[in-house]
């Protein structure tokens, strides 16, 4: 069992994440990954000029070991990555990587889909949106929320 | 003793201090105490229940000690990833 977490206070590749990350496989036939991109315009709608990540020097990238550890024990994986941006981030890079590894495909779908609703709403970060108007500190959505929910539910595999 | 601050209160009050522990200082909520009359900007806040506290790298309650060589950290709402 691999997990690897990282905070990124710079731009990253996923692209090289990936081609690093199925480099260090052995077993598994199966690889889910996600990129999350920073998008133009803020929740309330407005151009956004850059996203900020206010972030704890140690336990944010605890925060995100963790939700990877906890991924790698719920789902049948074998190696599990997240990178995770921090400082400012402009609109259209990526901010978050995340990808999970596995013999056979559905565990991989499963824990990819975990790994984002738990770095959503457990990450260890304070996010404020930027633009032309001013800036904003930002908390959880309602739907964020529910989307990490749902694995209270389930037993754990 | 070093105290950091995140996120919206960062902002506020800027994101580290250093403050002179008096002798009465014993817990969490004797710094919050504290805090609220160094920081009145943000002395609801201390006094709220918004913020967490966080000592030597855990979340703590308010009875948790403190003294000179503690690293204390306040945590306003989190946004996740």
């Amino acid at each position: 069992m691999r997990v690897q977490a990282r905070l990124a206070p710079a731009a990253f590749s996923p692209e090289r994440e990936l081609a690093d990350f199925v480099t260090g496989l052995d077993a598994e036939g199966a690889v889910v990954s996600f990129v999350g991109l920073v998008r133009p315009r803020s929740a309330a709608g407005d151009p956004l000029t850059r996203l900020f990540l206010d972030h704890h020097p140690r336990l944010t990238e605890r925060s995100l070991a963790e939700i990877g550890a906890a991924a790698a024990e719920r789902f049948a994986v074998g190696a599990v990555r997240i990178v995770h941006r921090c400082g400012a981030v402009l609109p259209g890079e990526p901010i978050v990587f995340a990808a999970a590894a596995s013999r056979h495909r559905r565990a991989a779908f499963e824990a990819a889909d975990y790994l984002m609703d738990r770095l959503k709403t457990d990450a260890l970060f304070w996010k404020r949106e930027e633009g032309a108007g001013g800036s904003r500190w930002i908390e959880p959505t309602g739907a964020d929320q529910a989307d990490r929910t749902r694995w209270e539910a389930r037993c754990p595999e | 003793m070093r105290i950091l601050f995140f996120g919206r209160l960062g902002d506020r009050i800027g994101r580290e201090t250093e403050v002179e522990l008096p002798a009465d200082v014993r817990n969490v909520a004797d710094l919050r105490q504290l805090l609220a009359r160094l920081k009145p900007e943000a002395g609801s806040e201390f006094l709220g229940k918004t913020l967490r506290a966080c000592v030597d790298d855990a979340i703590v309650n308010d009875d948790h000690p403190v003294d000179e060589r503690s690293e204390v950290a306040f945590f306003p709402p989190l946004s996740g990833g």
